[in-house]
């Protein structure tokens, strides 16, 4: 069992790629798979995006379009939620943030089983095929039973896409997992045993901690959504009763006898909540790091820092039910589950003051990564302290399933993730191309979406209408009153401009690739060790001969005595002497 | 900030060494981490399917089937109860064992008889894959569907074929993963290793029968 | 250094983000206050649950309006100059635990109080009375215990086009159950109501928010909540499914009206027992054809949309609509024929009578045969007002 079995990388031989499919399409280069999982997220994304403006256009301005049925109203809600919650944010953020960043800000040649990450991406790619069968003809479109998926009525007639819709929507999230736990080990194998020399646990920087923990979360998860499908799809095709009591729909009765909707619930939450955080915590180690770099100051308090992600997802795992205050459940419930959420939010508000910490006394660079940082912080302390309203049990009552829920979690984990994913883009589009974005497209991107989004959800929470209503006054219902009106078509036309702006974005990315300015090595002055490969874009294998060795953590910015104002990680400490 | 706590006692340093160096966990193969990482992950599938077989059982409004009836089998005149159980227990148990010797054999390069505990892993889990099969028919032939089953609550069956089902699919991928170790390793392949792949092949194999102990208690002693 | 050099010209001097914080946390704070979209006026006991809301938002408020000033202060003061350079400062371990503290100090504030009302809200009091909502796609119906004031058992398997909530046909404790359909609960004002709910089908959540409770029907259990309505208005107030039930979740509607104690005692006498329903099904005068009709429309789940007994739900009732003239939303008329009768059938959304939505699912020929239309027809037109249909109470 000599140690030298398990060498640095170095004395590994790499095998280059010859043919443009296996260097581009079926490539084993955690470079590659990561933008693969970035563009497939993205376009997966634009179809969520207009789905949000055909939902929206109901809501906004009803009757217009007679196409828009309560049908097609359903199934775009539906999708349009577990397109940006799954295919788009988890994919996105550890699929493509962690493919790219874990190997590189650790000093790795790779990812420790490229083979299985390559996998990976496919899988991931048919998940999303599966997902979209439910638009073909003759498939009868796509589910419309929310994005959450609740038996009974997910398998029953009426609701949209009772018959295929849902079976390929829980195929291809089985699909999904599947994909994602290759993924996953390979994050959790490769932070665990491939770091470089010197990169200590403690020495990591924050979008490490963040992504490992996120991962970490998902293989713990995933599973319970994993069989909660599986038994979904039993009693939709078998006609066992898992998740189904007796019912009488439709006039009808049905074979079912005996199962329990609560426990699909229960089940499906175990795997939601920690899933806010596999979204969540990524996103709070990327933009860490972002307004640290930017900030030309250390992260205030890093040691907190990875306390309180370990601590945030250690707790994410005893809070579920209080998505289900009004479920039902046993009403004794509700004191644990009030309790355990509402002490989840001292971590998280550390993690908020670390960040506005790490801004005093900075020396603060206003580039495009980093105003989508500071428009992070802001969305997040908005969806954050909503969070303790609907956290603490008897507060959440008249609050539940209203338009404060979907403003709510839209903030803290829809508009606030994805800001951090623009900004992540913009921090390391150089690095992955090569070329810098244009600066004033990213401008004029970042102030629409910012202000747009929060035009879009501030306002929302005080709209105490239920949500997911195709119509609201229908027949003698005077529910909607005509500020609400306003308010709701506001918000529609400003979705437009907000969904619009994207293709810039878009636009942006396709340009600079070929048009951009030059961006060297380290265009933005960090430390961490992406930023120190002898190449840019890096080759494959990141590194050349020989691996770098970490002297330092990843944040000695402003160290006085020091002529620059940054020392990358793999810099000696005898050279401050 | 790494040195800051240099002579730290107790938990501390605990925390510090888990913390610190990164050659902790350098005394691992990356195979065998991520096996134990994946492991974990299904424990929480398997952990999942009991409980949920658990909270089924306890709510569903019709008697749950006497398991002791139920899986009895009647031999010679006699019908004994988990009869079958016991011996499909006694048999995986037993490819546990085998399961060991073939690691142990592994470790001291011997590749022979490495070969041939694995392969007789292989051959019990196969057995076993086999008297499964023997008693989902029997089951099946006596009205047992996932649907209902003639003497009780429906979802006996159904959880039965589903985590059974699911259990089985297990050992069928491990006889598949152990015959090609089992043939890799006498091609050749790890020879330049010391075969920590048969340790990796044997966490998954010792995992299955552990989740089929768990399975056994639940499902047949319950 | 050259690449430092690079972007130094679009860093200079940017107060952009200082000023549209301070923008963002003005509106913020103003629209809390000012804007015209706030809770409806509470009509029951649960001022307390309006307390907790207002004292979270207060503490959660002060947080946002101090990290949001922190902000347009740091962003404003420490903004890129090319001769400032950043402090050095890791940590801070004594600042670190006051925050700590601080915010657990808040956490405590709100959660307590929460904790409180919450046992409050899930123990009804003693002298509590009972009424059960009984759930389905898509529409209410309410039971009360009646004299003996005990529910009689249920069950969906009971549940047929003349027994709508499965009544127990053995148990004497349902004869005396008051059964009340289409929609219209009445209760009495400053009375504690224990809310039973139960669902035939899929989750359903009751949720009237002038009362501010709320909680989901599940099918196969029966969940509850409890409240006591304070406030007579002369509009009743409106009744809102909370959760997600497919299709026509939107359409789910129904009404509350809080009456005096006397009008209410009035209004219960005006609706059937059990024991009355029962008694008016077996002098029901129907023709064979239109039984088997009345049967097909329970069975195809006409019934969940469509009333035989005036009550508009979500689809337009059947009585009297046999050749009566009807308005299309298209501005259109039509006549209830057997042609027009087939094809909203078979494609429900070419004509939508106005004021209503194109919920409907089409049903083709192997659901709905011609057959069977035959017998839905027969039940049409002998759906019509006469003096003996409706069963009426003593």
């Amino acid at each position: 069992m000599a140690q030298a079995e398990i060498p640095y990388q170095e004395a590994i031989p790499l095998h280059d790629p010859h043919s443009w499919i296996t260097k581009y399409w079926f490539s084993q280069d955690h470079k590659v798979i990561a933008v693969q999982y970035g563009i497939t997220a993205v376009a997966v994304g634009l179809v969520a995006l207009v789905l949000s403006w055909i939902m929206r256009t109901q809501i906004g301005f009803p009757g217009m379009f007679e196409w828009i049925t309560p049908d097609i109203y359903y199934q775009s809600v539906t999708m349009h939620g577990m397109i940006m919650v799954i295919y788009l944010l988890t994919a996105f953020l550890l699929g493509s943030f962690g493919n790219y960043l874990v190997p590189l800000m650790l000093g790795a040649r790779d990812m420790v089983f490229p083979f299985v990450n390559m996998i990976s991406y496919h899988v991931y790619f048919a998940s999303v095929i599966i997902l979209m069968l439910g638009y073909l003809p003759g498939m009868e479109g796509p589910t419309g039973a929310g994005w959450t998926l609740y038996p009974p009525q997910a398998i029953l007639s009426g609701t949209p896409g009772a018959d295929w819709g849902i079976l390929t929507m829980l195929a291809s999230l089985a699909v999904f997992i599947v994909a994602f736990t290759m993924g996953g080990l390979n994050y959790i194998t490769t932070i665990l045993q491939a770091r470089t020399r010197g990169m200590t646990m403690m020495r990591m920087p924050l979008s490490i901690w963040g992504i490992g923990m996120a991962t970490v979360l998902g293989l713990l998860a995933f599973p319970a959504l994993f069989v909660s499908a599986i038994m979904m799809t039993l009693d939709n095709v078998l006609g066992t009763s898992f998740f189904m009591p007796a019912i009488s729909s439709a006039g009808a009765e049905h074979e079912y006898e005996g199962g329990s909707p609560l426990l699909f619930q229960h089940l499906f939450w175990f795997f939601g909540h920690p899933e806010v955080y596999i979204v969540a915590l990524p996103a709070f180690g990327v933009v860490s790091d972002l307004i640290s770099v930017h900030a030309r100051k250390n992260i205030f308090g890093y040691r907190l820092m990875v306390w309180a992600i370990v601590a945030i997802g250690g707790l994410s795992f005893i809070v579920w039910a209080h998505h289900m205050y009004v479920a039902g459940m046993h009403p004794y419930f509700g004191f644990f589950f009030a309790t355990t959420t509402l002490i989840i939010a001292v971590p998280t508000a550390i993690k908020v003051y670390n960040w506005t910490l790490t801004l005093w006394r900075a020396n603060i660079r206003f580039t495009v990564p980093m105003l989508f940082a500071i428009a992070f912080v802001l969305t997040f302390v908005v969806g954050g302290l909503t969070g303790l309203f609907l956290g603490n049990v008897i507060v959440d009552v008249p609050l539940s399933d209203t338009y404060f829920v979907v403003a709510h979690f839209h903030m803290v984990m829809g508009v606030a993730p994805i800001l951090v994913i623009f900004g992540g883009i913009y921090h390391w589009y150089p690095k992955i191309t090569g070329r810098m974005l244009n600066d004033t497209i990213g401008r004029i991107h970042f102030w629409i979406t910012f202000i747009g989004t929060y035009a879009i959800y501030f306002p929302m929470h005080f709209l105490a209408i239920p949500r997911r209503y195709y119509e609201y006054n229908v027949g003698e219902s005077a529910i909607l009153t005509p500020s609400m009106d306003i308010l709701n078509q506001s918000i529609t036309i400003t979705a437009y401009i907000v969904g619009i702006a994207q293709f810039l974005f878009i636009y942006n990315l396709i340009v600079s690739y070929r048009h951009g300015r030059e961006a060297g090595d380290n265009p933005w002055e960090a430390n961490s060790l992406e930023w120190r490969t002898p190449q840019t874009p890096p080759v494959h294998g990141n590194w050349g001969e020989r691996l770098p060795t970490v002297h330092r953590w990843a944040y000695d910015f402003s160290v006085p005595g020091e002529e620059r104002d940054f020392i990358p990680q793999d810099v000696p400490r005898k050279a401050q002497a | 900030m790494a040195e800051a706590a240099a002579q730290s006692t107790g938990l501390a340093s605990i925390a510090k060494d888990w913390s610190s160096d990164v050659t902790t966990f350098k005394g691992v193969p990356w195979g065998k981490a991520m096996m134990w990482i994946f492991l974990l992950s299904d424990t929480f599938i398997f952990g999942i399917f009991l409980t949920s077989y658990m909270t089924v059982r306890a709510t569903t409004a019709e008697a749950w089937p006497n398991p002791s009836e139920v899986f009895s089998l009647t031999l010679f005149g006699t019908t004994v109860p988990l009869l079958l159980i016991a011996i499909m227990t006694f048999d995986l148990i037993t490819s546990s064992g085998t399961m060991a010797l073939a690691v142990n054999y592994g470790y001291r390069r011997d590749k022979k008889k490495a070969v041939i505990f694995m392969l007789a892993t292989a051959f019990f889990g196969f057995v076993f894959v086999g008297m499964q099969a023997f008693e989902w028919y029997k089951l099946i032939s006596e009205g047992v569907r996932p649907w209902g089953n003639p003497w009780g609550a429906a979802q006996f069956g159904s959880c039965f074929f589903m985590i059974t089902g699911f259990h089985g699919l297990h050992v069928s991928a491990g006889v598949v993963y152990l015959s090609i170790i089992s043939y890799r390793v006498w091609r050749g392949k790890y020879d330049d290793t010391n075969f920590e792949i048969v340790e990796i092949t044997g966490l998954y194999w010792h995992f299955v029968d552990l989740v089929w102990v768990f399975i056994f208690a639940f499902f047949y002693l319950w | 250094m050259a690449s430092g050099n690079n972007h130094s010209s679009q860093d200079k001097g940017n107060m952009a983000v200082a000023i549209f914080l301070l923008i963002i946390v003005i509106v913020s704070v103003l629209l809390s206050f000012f804007s015209p979209w706030q809770f409806t006026e509470i009509a029951s006991n649960w001022g307390y649950i309006d307390f907790t809301v207002i004292l979270t938002f207060w503490i959660c408020g002060i947080v946002f309006v101090v990290i949001g000033l922190f902000m347009v202060y740091t962003t404003w003061k420490f903004r890129y100059r090319a001769d400032a350079r950043a402090d050095y400062e890791p940590e801070n371990p004594k600042l670190e635990w006051w925050l700590t503290i601080v915010t657990t100090i808040g956490v405590v504030a709100m959660l307590a109080p929460g904790l409180i009302v919450w046992n409050d809200f899930v123990n009804p009091p003693d002298d509590v009375q009972e009424v059960e909502v009984l759930s389905k796609q898509w529409g209410w119906a309410f039971r009360f215990p009646g004299e003996d004031g005990k529910f009689g058992t249920v069950h969906v398997d009971n549940i047929d086009a003349d027994n709508s909530f499965g009544m127990n046909m053995a148990d004497p404790n349902g004869e005396d159950d008051v059964l009340v359909q289409g929609n219209t609960l009445h209760l009495p004002v400053d009375q504690a109501y224990k809310v039973l709910l139960r669902s035939n089908d899929v989750l359903h959540d009751f949720w009237v928010p002038e009362f501010r409770a709320k909680m989901d029907a599940v099918p196969g259990m029966i969940t509850y909540f409890w409240f006591t309505p304070t406030r007579i208005q002369d509009e009743p107030y409106e009744v809102v499914c909370a959760e997600l039930c497919g299709r026509g979740h939107y359409t789910m509607r129904g009404w509350v009206k809080v009456d005096t104690q006397d009008d209410f005692q009035s209004w219960l006498g005006t609706q059937p027992t059990w024991a009355d329903v029962q008694a008016a099904t077996a002098l029901d005068a129907m023709s064979p054809e239109a039984k088997r009709g009345r049967e097909i429309w329970a069975a195809e789940g006409c019934n969940a949309c469509h009333s035989l007994d005036g009550t508009a739900v979500v689809g337009p009732t059947w009585l009297n609509l046999w050749n009566s003239t009807r308005n299309l939303a298209d501005g259109n008329t039509v006549t209830v024929d057997e042609a027009y009768f087939v094809e909203s059938i078979r494609e429900p959304a070419v004509k939508i009578v106005e004021g209503f939505s194109p919920a409907m699912v089409a049903y083709d020929d192997e659901t709905v045969t011609q057959d069977e239309i035959q017998a839905l027809i027969a039940l049409l037109k002998e759906s019509v007002d006469a003096p003996a249909d409706a069963p009426d109470g003593p």
